[in-house]
Protein backbone atom coordinates (compact mmCIF):
# COMPACT_ATOMS: atom_id res chain seq x y z
CA UNK A 1 0.00 0.00 0.00
CA UNK A 2 1.03 3.59 -0.79
CA UNK A 3 2.71 5.19 2.36
CA UNK A 4 1.43 8.56 3.83
CA UNK A 5 4.85 10.26 4.19
CA UNK A 6 6.83 9.18 0.92
CA UNK A 7 4.04 8.01 -0.87
CA UNK A 8 5.65 5.28 -2.49
CA UNK A 9 3.69 1.52 -2.91
CA UNK A 10 6.42 0.84 0.18
CA UNK A 11 4.05 0.08 3.25
CA UNK A 12 2.17 -2.41 4.66
CA UNK A 13 0.36 -3.87 7.68
CA UNK A 14 3.15 -5.31 10.51
CA UNK A 15 0.60 -5.30 13.38
CA UNK A 16 -2.71 -5.47 15.35
CA UNK A 17 -4.33 -4.49 18.35
CA UNK A 18 -2.74 -7.61 20.61
CA UNK A 19 -5.37 -7.65 23.02
CA UNK A 20 -7.96 -9.16 19.97
CA UNK A 21 -10.11 -5.70 20.20
CA UNK A 22 -9.54 -4.61 16.55
CA UNK A 23 -8.61 -1.23 17.75
CA UNK A 24 -6.49 -0.46 15.61
CA UNK A 25 -3.47 -1.71 12.92
CA UNK A 26 -0.21 -0.90 12.22
CA UNK A 27 1.39 0.83 8.93
CA UNK A 28 5.38 0.58 8.01
CA UNK A 29 6.90 1.84 4.95
CA UNK A 30 10.27 -0.01 4.48
CA UNK A 31 11.70 2.75 2.55
CA UNK A 32 11.22 6.14 4.75
CA UNK A 33 10.38 4.30 7.88
CA UNK A 34 7.22 5.93 8.38
CA UNK A 35 5.05 3.85 11.04
CA UNK A 36 1.55 4.95 12.02
CA UNK A 37 -1.77 3.34 12.94
CA UNK A 38 -5.29 3.64 11.04
CA UNK A 39 -6.86 5.00 14.26
CA UNK A 40 -5.01 8.23 14.66
CA UNK A 41 -6.09 11.67 14.14
CA UNK A 42 -7.16 12.89 11.03
CA UNK A 43 -3.81 15.18 10.64
CA UNK A 44 -1.66 12.00 11.07
CA UNK A 45 -4.23 9.28 9.36
CA UNK A 46 -5.68 10.96 6.10
CA UNK A 47 -3.03 12.51 3.50
CA UNK A 48 -5.03 14.99 2.65
CA UNK A 49 -4.90 16.93 6.30
CA UNK A 50 -1.55 16.08 6.78
CA UNK A 51 1.05 19.18 7.54
CA UNK A 52 3.46 19.79 3.94
CA UNK A 53 6.32 20.10 6.50
CA UNK A 54 6.68 16.66 7.31
CA UNK A 55 5.99 14.71 4.02
CA UNK A 56 9.19 13.28 2.14
CA UNK A 57 7.61 12.47 -1.50
CA UNK A 58 9.76 15.32 -2.69
CA UNK A 59 12.64 14.80 -0.76
CA UNK A 60 15.85 13.31 -2.47
CA UNK A 61 16.74 10.26 0.01
CA UNK A 62 20.43 10.25 -1.33
CA UNK A 63 20.89 13.50 -0.01
CA UNK A 64 19.85 13.09 3.62
CA UNK A 65 22.05 13.97 6.03
CA UNK A 66 24.30 10.57 7.06
CA UNK A 67 25.39 9.86 10.66
CA UNK A 68 29.35 9.35 10.20
CA UNK A 69 31.21 8.17 13.13
CA UNK A 70 35.27 8.55 13.57
CA UNK A 71 36.75 6.95 16.49
CA UNK A 72 39.44 8.64 18.74
CA UNK A 73 40.69 5.84 20.13
CA UNK A 74 43.05 3.38 18.39
CA UNK A 75 42.97 -0.64 18.84
CA UNK A 76 44.64 -1.90 21.61
CA UNK B 1 18.76 2.39 50.61
CA UNK B 2 18.44 2.84 47.36
CA UNK B 3 15.73 1.19 44.54
CA UNK B 4 16.94 -2.08 43.09
CA UNK B 5 14.20 -1.56 40.15
CA UNK B 6 11.22 0.35 38.79
CA UNK B 7 8.81 -1.86 41.03
CA UNK B 8 10.28 -1.26 44.24
CA UNK B 9 10.17 2.39 43.60
CA UNK B 10 6.66 2.49 42.32
CA UNK B 11 5.89 0.64 45.72
CA UNK B 12 7.50 3.64 47.36
CA UNK B 13 5.39 6.28 45.57
CA UNK B 14 1.90 4.91 45.75
CA UNK B 15 2.90 4.55 49.89
CA UNK B 16 3.98 8.42 49.88
CA UNK B 17 0.74 9.42 47.47
CA UNK B 18 2.73 9.38 44.78
CA UNK B 19 1.61 7.06 42.03
CA UNK B 20 -1.96 7.49 40.55
CA UNK B 21 -3.12 4.04 39.22
CA UNK B 22 -5.59 4.28 36.52
CA UNK B 23 -7.79 1.31 34.71
CA UNK B 24 -9.97 3.01 32.80
CA UNK B 25 -9.79 3.54 28.80
CA UNK B 26 -7.32 5.19 27.36
CA UNK B 27 -7.18 6.19 24.10
CA UNK B 28 -3.09 5.88 22.77
CA UNK B 29 -3.25 8.78 20.44
CA UNK B 30 -3.62 12.11 21.61
CA UNK B 31 -5.08 11.16 25.12
CA UNK B 32 -1.66 9.15 26.59
CA UNK B 33 0.69 11.48 25.24
CA UNK B 34 -1.54 14.47 26.88
CA UNK B 35 -1.41 12.73 30.01
CA UNK B 36 2.49 12.30 30.28
CA UNK B 37 2.70 16.22 29.37
CA UNK B 38 0.07 16.89 32.16
CA UNK B 39 2.49 15.38 34.83
CA UNK B 40 4.92 17.40 34.73
CA UNK B 41 3.04 20.66 34.93
CA UNK B 42 1.25 19.75 38.50
CA UNK B 43 3.79 20.86 40.59
CA UNK B 44 6.67 20.26 43.19
CA UNK B 45 4.34 17.15 44.06
CA UNK B 46 2.73 15.95 40.97
CA UNK B 47 2.50 11.99 40.79
CA UNK B 48 3.71 9.25 38.57
CA UNK B 49 0.71 6.76 36.77
CA UNK B 50 0.17 3.92 35.87
CA UNK B 51 -1.72 2.67 33.78
CA UNK B 52 -3.32 -0.76 32.45
CA UNK B 53 -5.89 -0.21 29.85
CA UNK B 54 -4.94 1.29 26.23
CA UNK B 55 -6.38 1.16 23.49
CA UNK B 56 -5.45 -2.06 22.07
CA UNK B 57 -3.14 -2.63 25.17
CA UNK B 58 -5.52 -3.69 27.78
CA UNK B 59 -3.69 -5.43 29.97
CA UNK B 60 -0.63 -4.17 29.72
CA UNK B 61 1.03 -2.01 31.98
CA UNK B 62 2.47 1.58 31.32
CA UNK B 63 3.96 4.31 33.78
CA UNK B 64 5.13 7.86 33.28
CA UNK B 65 6.00 10.51 35.53
CA UNK B 66 8.50 8.43 37.48
CA UNK B 67 11.03 11.32 37.40
CA UNK B 68 8.13 14.00 36.68
CA UNK B 69 8.11 16.22 39.77
CA UNK B 70 10.55 17.63 42.66
CA UNK B 71 8.90 15.22 45.42
CA UNK B 72 9.79 12.11 43.09
CA UNK B 73 12.74 13.17 42.17
CA UNK B 74 13.49 13.70 46.12
CA UNK B 75 11.91 9.96 47.16
CA UNK B 76 14.76 8.32 44.42
CA UNK B 77 17.40 10.12 45.92
CA UNK B 78 15.86 8.70 50.10
CA UNK B 79 14.56 12.31 50.76
CA UNK B 80 11.55 13.19 52.27
CA UNK B 81 9.18 13.87 49.37
CA UNK B 82 8.89 17.72 50.64
CA UNK B 83 12.87 18.25 49.66
CA UNK B 84 13.51 21.58 47.81
CA UNK B 85 15.29 21.99 45.00
CA UNK B 86 18.02 23.44 47.04
CA UNK B 87 18.75 20.87 49.35
CA UNK B 88 18.48 17.74 46.76
CA UNK B 89 20.63 19.87 44.63
CA UNK B 90 22.76 20.68 47.33
CA UNK B 91 22.56 16.76 48.68
CA UNK B 92 23.37 15.69 45.07
CA UNK B 93 25.96 17.56 45.14
CA UNK B 94 28.25 16.29 48.06
CA UNK B 95 26.92 12.68 47.24
CA UNK B 96 29.38 13.03 44.01
CA UNK B 97 32.06 14.19 45.66
CA UNK B 98 32.07 11.62 48.23
CA UNK B 99 31.36 8.94 45.43
CA UNK B 100 35.10 10.10 43.56
CA UNK B 101 36.10 7.85 41.18
CA UNK B 102 32.71 5.54 42.12
CA UNK B 103 35.61 3.12 42.34
CA UNK B 104 34.06 1.58 46.04
CA UNK B 105 30.58 0.98 43.84
CA UNK B 106 28.75 -2.47 44.61
CA UNK B 107 28.42 -4.29 41.45
CA UNK B 108 27.15 -8.00 41.11
CA UNK B 109 26.27 -10.31 38.69
CA UNK B 110 22.99 -12.48 39.41
CA UNK B 111 22.33 -15.58 37.58
CA UNK B 112 18.59 -16.45 36.54
CA UNK B 113 17.67 -13.15 36.47
CA UNK B 114 14.38 -11.48 36.68
CA UNK B 115 14.84 -9.28 33.52
CA UNK B 116 14.92 -12.63 31.55
CA UNK B 117 11.95 -15.00 32.75
CA UNK B 118 10.11 -14.62 29.58
CA UNK B 119 12.68 -15.15 26.42
CA UNK B 120 10.96 -13.89 22.70
CA UNK B 121 13.45 -14.27 19.89
CA UNK B 122 13.56 -13.73 15.69
CA UNK B 123 10.58 -13.59 13.74
CA UNK B 124 8.13 -13.83 17.28
CA UNK B 125 9.10 -10.22 18.26
CA UNK B 126 6.70 -8.01 17.12
CA UNK B 127 7.90 -4.44 18.73
CA UNK B 128 4.25 -2.72 18.20
CA UNK B 129 2.20 -5.52 19.63
CA UNK B 130 4.57 -5.95 22.48
CA UNK B 131 5.56 -2.94 23.77
CA UNK B 132 2.68 -0.01 24.56
CA UNK B 133 4.10 2.24 21.76
CA UNK B 134 2.76 5.57 21.04
CA UNK B 135 3.56 8.51 18.99
CA UNK B 136 4.61 11.22 21.45
CA UNK B 137 4.53 14.60 19.01
CA UNK B 138 1.80 14.46 16.09
CA UNK B 139 4.88 15.58 13.06
CA UNK B 140 7.42 11.98 14.86
CA UNK B 141 8.23 10.04 12.07
CA UNK B 142 6.88 7.21 14.05
CA UNK B 143 7.08 5.74 17.66
CA UNK B 144 9.64 6.14 19.50
CA UNK B 145 11.06 4.46 22.92
CA UNK B 146 11.72 7.63 24.90
CA UNK B 147 13.30 6.18 28.13
CA UNK B 148 15.91 3.98 27.13
CA UNK B 149 19.26 2.84 28.63
CA UNK B 150 21.18 1.75 25.61
CA UNK B 151 24.20 -0.33 26.71
CA UNK B 152 27.59 -0.65 24.60
CA UNK B 153 30.80 -1.74 24.94
CA UNK B 154 34.56 -0.59 24.00
CA UNK B 155 34.69 -2.48 21.38
CA UNK B 156 38.86 -2.49 21.70
CA UNK B 157 38.56 -3.21 25.66
CA UNK B 158 35.42 -5.40 25.84
CA UNK B 159 35.69 -6.59 29.09
CA UNK B 160 36.43 -3.66 30.79
CA UNK B 161 33.12 -1.97 32.86
CA UNK B 162 34.51 1.27 33.14
CA UNK B 163 34.33 2.02 29.56
CA UNK B 164 31.17 0.33 28.69
CA UNK B 165 28.66 3.13 28.15
CA UNK B 166 24.69 3.55 29.62
CA UNK B 167 23.12 6.21 27.51
CA UNK B 168 19.97 7.83 26.71
CA UNK B 169 19.49 7.29 22.89
CA UNK B 170 16.57 8.29 19.84
CA UNK B 171 15.43 4.83 19.05
CA UNK B 172 12.51 4.99 16.36
CA UNK B 173 10.68 1.29 15.75
CA UNK B 174 11.29 0.64 12.56
CA UNK B 175 8.71 -2.56 11.77
CA UNK B 176 8.71 -5.22 13.84
CA UNK B 177 12.02 -6.43 14.76
CA UNK B 178 14.55 -3.36 13.79
CA UNK B 179 15.01 0.33 15.18
CA UNK B 180 16.47 3.04 14.23
CA UNK B 181 19.03 4.81 16.21
CA UNK B 182 19.75 8.26 16.42
CA UNK B 183 23.77 8.36 18.59
CA UNK B 184 25.83 11.15 17.97
CA UNK B 185 29.50 10.92 16.56
CA UNK B 186 30.41 13.51 19.81
CA UNK B 187 28.88 10.53 22.36
CA UNK B 188 30.69 7.45 24.10
CA UNK B 189 28.42 4.90 21.72
CA UNK B 190 29.05 6.41 18.66
CA UNK B 191 32.96 5.89 19.58
CA UNK B 192 31.96 2.58 19.77
CA UNK B 193 30.10 2.28 16.71
CA UNK B 194 33.23 3.82 14.71
CA UNK B 195 35.21 1.23 16.61
CA UNK B 196 33.08 -1.51 15.41
CA UNK B 197 33.14 -0.26 11.64
CA UNK B 198 36.60 0.35 11.95
CA UNK B 199 36.92 -3.90 12.70
CA UNK B 200 34.06 -4.39 10.13
CA UNK B 201 32.50 -6.24 12.34
CA UNK B 202 28.40 -5.85 14.52
CA UNK B 203 28.45 -4.09 17.32
CA UNK B 204 26.49 -6.15 20.07
CA UNK B 205 23.74 -3.61 21.72
CA UNK B 206 21.12 -3.62 24.37
CA UNK B 207 18.20 -1.53 25.14
CA UNK B 208 17.19 -1.59 28.49
CA UNK B 209 13.39 0.09 29.48
CA UNK B 210 11.68 0.11 32.78
CA UNK B 211 14.92 0.45 35.37
CA UNK B 212 15.59 1.40 38.50
CA UNK B 213 14.90 5.21 38.36
CA UNK B 214 18.89 5.86 39.39
CA UNK B 215 20.06 4.14 36.31
CA UNK B 216 17.85 6.41 33.96
CA UNK B 217 18.85 9.38 36.24
CA UNK B 218 22.53 8.06 35.06
CA UNK B 219 21.79 7.11 31.61
CA UNK B 220 21.36 10.93 31.15
CA UNK B 221 24.12 12.25 33.03
CA UNK B 222 27.23 13.32 31.04
CA UNK B 223 29.36 10.94 32.45
CA UNK B 224 33.61 10.86 31.28
CA UNK B 225 33.69 7.74 28.62
CA UNK B 226 36.02 5.86 30.97
CA UNK B 227 33.04 6.22 34.02
CA UNK B 228 30.64 3.83 34.93
CA UNK B 229 27.36 4.17 35.03
CA UNK B 230 26.02 1.18 36.69
CA UNK B 231 28.76 2.20 39.34
CA UNK B 232 27.66 5.79 40.02
CA UNK B 233 24.33 4.58 40.30
CA UNK B 234 25.27 1.85 42.96
CA UNK B 235 27.60 4.61 44.45
CA UNK B 236 25.22 7.60 44.57
CA UNK B 237 22.17 5.80 45.22
CA UNK B 238 24.18 3.98 47.81
CA UNK B 239 23.00 0.48 47.11
CA UNK B 240 24.49 -2.66 45.33
CA UNK B 241 23.82 -2.82 42.13
CA UNK B 242 22.70 -5.93 40.27
CA UNK B 243 23.94 -6.80 36.96
CA UNK B 244 24.17 -9.88 34.41
CA UNK B 245 24.98 -10.70 31.00
CA UNK B 246 22.78 -10.42 27.99
CA UNK B 247 21.69 -13.82 26.68
CA UNK B 248 23.87 -12.88 23.37
CA UNK B 249 26.42 -10.48 24.23
CA UNK B 250 28.99 -9.90 26.53
CA UNK B 251 27.16 -6.70 27.91
CA UNK B 252 26.32 -6.43 31.46
CA UNK B 253 22.45 -5.14 31.96
CA UNK B 254 20.34 -4.38 34.67
CA UNK B 255 19.28 -7.41 35.70
CA UNK B 256 15.91 -6.31 37.08
CA UNK B 257 14.76 -4.20 34.05
CA UNK B 258 11.23 -4.72 32.92
CA UNK B 259 12.47 -5.25 29.57
CA UNK B 260 15.90 -6.22 27.52
CA UNK B 261 15.97 -5.82 24.11
CA UNK B 262 19.10 -7.71 22.60
CA UNK B 263 20.58 -6.72 19.08
CA UNK B 264 23.45 -5.79 16.93
CA UNK B 265 24.12 -3.06 14.83
CA UNK B 266 26.16 -3.83 11.78
CA UNK B 267 28.35 -1.93 10.15
CA UNK B 268 27.68 1.07 7.94
CA UNK B 269 24.04 0.51 7.39
CA UNK B 270 22.28 3.63 7.19
CA UNK B 271 18.69 4.30 7.12
CA UNK B 272 16.43 7.32 7.37
CA UNK B 273 14.79 8.37 11.37
CA UNK B 274 12.97 11.03 12.04
CA UNK B 275 11.25 13.58 12.77
CA UNK B 276 11.66 13.37 16.34
CA UNK B 277 10.25 16.47 18.92
CA UNK B 278 13.36 17.04 20.81
CA UNK B 279 13.84 18.61 24.27
CA UNK B 280 14.11 22.37 23.21
CA UNK B 281 10.59 22.32 21.78
CA UNK B 282 11.55 21.75 18.17
CA UNK B 283 11.52 19.16 15.59
CA UNK B 284 14.49 17.32 14.80
CA UNK B 285 14.99 16.39 10.92
CA UNK B 286 14.97 13.39 8.66
CA UNK B 287 18.77 12.23 8.56
CA UNK B 288 20.22 8.68 7.68
CA UNK B 289 21.17 6.69 10.87
CA UNK B 290 22.25 3.29 12.30
CA UNK B 291 19.96 0.66 12.76
CA UNK B 292 19.48 -2.20 15.41
CA UNK B 293 18.64 -5.86 14.18
CA UNK B 294 16.83 -7.06 17.34
CA UNK B 295 17.52 -10.53 17.64
CA UNK B 296 15.61 -11.06 21.39
CA UNK B 297 13.44 -9.60 23.37
CA UNK B 298 13.87 -10.82 27.41
CA UNK B 299 11.37 -9.55 30.03
CA UNK B 300 9.96 -9.99 33.24
CA UNK B 301 6.74 -11.58 33.82
CA UNK B 302 3.66 -9.29 33.93
CA UNK B 303 6.39 -6.45 32.48
CA UNK B 304 5.41 -2.41 33.23
CA UNK B 305 6.45 -0.15 29.84
CA UNK B 306 8.22 3.14 31.44
CA UNK B 307 7.90 6.13 29.13
CA UNK B 308 8.98 9.94 29.40
CA UNK B 309 7.11 13.12 27.56
CA UNK B 310 10.02 14.31 25.64
CA UNK B 311 8.99 18.22 22.94
CA UNK B 312 7.30 20.39 24.32
CA UNK B 313 9.16 23.78 25.22
CA UNK B 314 9.30 23.71 28.64
CA UNK B 315 7.91 21.90 32.22
CA UNK B 316 8.97 18.15 30.51
CA UNK B 317 9.58 15.27 32.54
CA UNK B 318 12.55 14.90 30.44
CA UNK B 319 13.52 18.35 31.62
CA UNK B 320 13.14 17.29 35.19
CA UNK B 321 15.11 14.24 34.92
CA UNK B 322 18.42 15.80 33.42
CA UNK B 323 17.86 19.11 35.58
CA UNK B 324 19.39 17.80 38.96
CA UNK B 325 22.28 16.25 37.40
CA UNK B 326 23.32 19.22 34.94
CA UNK B 327 23.40 21.71 38.04
CA UNK B 328 25.09 19.28 40.39
CA UNK B 329 27.61 17.87 37.62
CA UNK B 330 28.20 22.32 36.58
CA UNK B 331 28.66 23.06 40.09
CA UNK B 332 30.89 20.93 41.33
CA UNK B 333 33.12 21.89 38.16
CA UNK B 334 32.62 25.06 38.57
CA UNK B 335 34.14 24.87 41.98
CA UNK B 336 37.13 23.14 41.19
CA UNK B 337 38.89 26.36 39.83
CA UNK B 338 36.15 28.89 41.53
CA UNK B 339 35.65 27.84 45.14
CA UNK B 340 33.26 31.53 44.77
CA UNK B 341 30.74 30.19 43.50
CA UNK B 342 27.49 29.43 45.83
CA UNK B 343 24.91 27.94 43.16
CA UNK B 344 24.47 26.84 39.31
CA UNK B 345 20.64 26.71 38.18
CA UNK B 346 20.84 25.09 34.71
CA UNK B 347 17.56 23.35 34.93
CA UNK B 348 16.24 25.13 31.92
CA UNK B 349 16.45 23.14 28.26
CA UNK B 350 19.07 21.35 30.15
CA UNK B 351 21.37 24.59 30.95
CA UNK B 352 20.94 26.21 27.60
CA UNK B 353 20.30 29.22 29.95
CA UNK B 354 22.31 29.09 33.05
CA UNK B 355 22.12 31.35 35.94
CA UNK B 356 25.32 31.05 38.37
CA UNK B 357 25.56 32.98 41.63
CA UNK B 358 29.05 34.00 42.97
CA UNK B 359 30.62 36.15 45.23
CA UNK B 360 33.55 37.36 43.07
CA UNK B 361 37.12 37.67 44.28
CA UNK B 362 37.87 40.93 42.82
CA UNK B 363 36.62 43.63 40.29
CA UNK B 364 35.66 41.50 36.71
CA UNK B 365 35.60 38.23 37.99
CA UNK B 366 32.49 37.55 37.56
CA UNK B 367 33.18 37.59 33.64
CA UNK B 368 36.01 35.04 34.07
CA UNK B 369 33.81 32.83 36.17
CA UNK B 370 31.02 32.94 32.91
CA UNK B 371 33.85 31.74 30.91
CA UNK B 372 34.85 29.26 32.61
CA UNK B 373 31.14 27.84 32.41
CA UNK B 374 31.27 28.67 29.21
CA UNK B 375 34.26 26.35 28.65
CA UNK B 376 32.77 22.95 30.66
CA UNK B 377 32.57 19.97 28.94
CA UNK B 378 29.04 20.69 28.79
CA UNK B 379 28.79 24.15 28.79
CA UNK B 380 30.55 24.22 25.46
CA UNK B 381 27.98 23.44 23.48
CA UNK B 382 24.94 23.91 25.71
CA UNK B 383 25.48 26.94 27.77
CA UNK B 384 24.47 29.58 25.17
CA UNK B 385 22.60 32.16 27.60
CA UNK B 386 24.83 32.64 31.14
CA UNK B 387 23.72 34.55 34.06
CA UNK B 388 25.89 35.59 36.80
CA UNK B 389 24.40 37.10 39.90
CA UNK B 390 25.47 37.99 43.25
CA UNK B 391 26.16 35.31 45.73
CA UNK B 392 23.36 36.86 47.74
CA UNK B 393 20.47 35.96 44.85
CA UNK B 394 19.22 32.28 44.77
CA UNK B 395 19.39 31.47 41.43
CA UNK B 396 16.68 29.71 41.58
CA UNK B 397 14.44 32.19 42.82
CA UNK B 398 13.16 33.76 38.94
CA UNK B 399 11.79 36.80 41.09
CA UNK B 400 15.13 37.52 42.95
CA UNK B 401 17.15 36.77 39.66
CA UNK B 402 14.94 39.67 37.45
CA UNK B 403 15.98 41.81 40.91
CA UNK B 404 19.56 41.78 39.74
CA UNK B 405 18.76 42.02 36.04
CA UNK B 406 16.82 44.91 36.44
CA UNK B 407 19.08 46.82 38.91
CA UNK B 408 22.50 46.12 38.47
CA UNK B 409 23.23 45.71 34.64
CA UNK B 410 24.92 48.00 32.78
CA UNK B 411 24.60 46.92 29.40
CA UNK B 412 27.65 48.74 27.76
CA UNK B 413 29.77 46.80 30.41
CA UNK B 414 28.28 43.48 31.76
CA UNK B 415 26.43 42.44 28.29
CA UNK B 416 28.21 40.89 25.75
CA UNK B 417 28.43 37.61 23.21
CA UNK B 418 31.15 35.74 21.40
CA UNK B 419 29.78 34.54 17.69
CA UNK B 420 30.47 31.29 16.07
CA UNK B 421 30.80 28.88 18.98
CA UNK B 422 29.85 25.19 19.32
CA UNK B 423 26.06 25.10 19.68
CA UNK B 424 23.69 22.75 19.34
CA UNK B 425 21.60 21.72 15.73
CA UNK B 426 18.34 21.63 17.59
CA UNK B 427 17.84 25.32 18.38
CA UNK B 428 15.98 27.68 14.89
CA UNK B 429 17.94 30.46 16.24
CA UNK B 430 21.20 29.32 15.50
CA UNK B 431 21.04 29.55 11.67
CA UNK B 432 24.47 27.49 10.91
CA UNK B 433 24.51 24.78 12.98
CA UNK B 434 26.53 23.28 14.52
CA UNK B 435 27.88 26.82 15.24
CA UNK B 436 26.31 28.82 18.33
CA UNK B 437 27.48 31.68 19.96
CA UNK B 438 27.17 32.61 23.80
CA UNK B 439 25.72 35.71 25.16
CA UNK B 440 27.02 36.75 29.29
CA UNK B 441 25.20 38.95 31.45
CA UNK B 442 26.96 40.05 34.63
CA UNK B 443 24.30 40.86 36.80
CA UNK B 444 26.67 41.08 40.16
CA UNK B 445 27.04 44.31 41.85
CA UNK B 446 30.40 45.94 40.42
CA UNK B 447 33.43 46.10 42.90
CA UNK B 448 35.87 49.27 42.76
CA UNK B 449 37.37 50.67 40.89
CA UNK B 450 34.68 49.08 38.38
CA UNK B 451 31.81 51.99 38.74
CA UNK B 452 28.81 52.00 40.60
CA UNK B 453 26.61 54.66 42.39
CA UNK B 454 27.38 54.82 45.78
CA UNK B 455 24.05 54.02 46.92
CA UNK B 456 22.69 51.97 50.62
CA UNK B 457 21.54 48.86 50.07
CA UNK B 458 18.19 48.12 52.38
CA UNK B 459 19.01 45.76 54.89
CA UNK B 460 18.01 42.31 54.91
CA UNK B 461 16.08 41.43 58.19
CA UNK B 462 18.38 38.73 59.89
CA UNK B 463 15.08 35.95 61.16
CA UNK B 464 13.29 36.58 57.96
CA UNK B 465 14.27 33.15 56.92
CA UNK B 466 13.79 31.28 60.05
CA UNK B 467 10.55 33.03 60.55
CA UNK B 468 9.19 31.71 56.75
CA UNK B 469 10.61 28.13 58.00
CA UNK B 470 8.91 28.39 61.36
CA UNK B 471 5.17 30.09 59.64
CA UNK B 472 5.46 27.27 56.69
CA UNK B 473 5.90 24.33 59.50
CA UNK B 474 2.57 25.72 60.84
CA UNK B 475 0.61 26.10 57.91
CA UNK B 476 1.59 22.33 56.72
CA UNK B 477 0.03 21.04 59.95
CA UNK B 478 -2.97 23.19 59.31
CA UNK B 479 -2.85 21.27 55.95
CA UNK B 480 -2.49 17.78 56.97
ZN1 LIG C 1 7.40 6.02 3.27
Amino acid sequence: MKCLRCLRESADVVAKAPDGSGAWEVYYCTECNYSWRNNETEEISVLEKRDAWGQLDKVDFNQMRVNVYRAMKKPV
Amino acid sequence: MGFKDLRSFLSKLEEEGQLVRYSEPIALSPDWSDITRALPRMGQYGPAILADNLEGYKGKKIVAGVHASLANCALMFGHSKHTSLQDQINSLGKRWVAAGDASSAKLVWVENPPCQEVIIEGDDVNLYELLPLHRLNPSDGGFYLPKTCVVTKDMYSPDDIDSENVGTYRCQIHGPNTIGINISNMHDAGEHIAQAEALGVPMPIAICLGNDPMLDFMASTPLKSDESEYKYAAALGDFTYELTKATLSNLDVPANAEFVIEGEILPFERFPEGPFGEFPGTYSGVGKTCRIHVKRVTHRKDPIYSTIYIGGRSETESDMLLALNTCSLLYNQLRVDFPQVRAVNAMYQHGMTTIVSAKPRSPGHAKTIALRVACTPHGTDYCRNIIMVDAEVDPFNLTEVMWALSTRVRCEEDVFFIPSTPGLPLIPADVRPPLGRKLVIDATTPIPPDEFRPSKVVEPYQKSTDWRDTIAKIQQQLQK
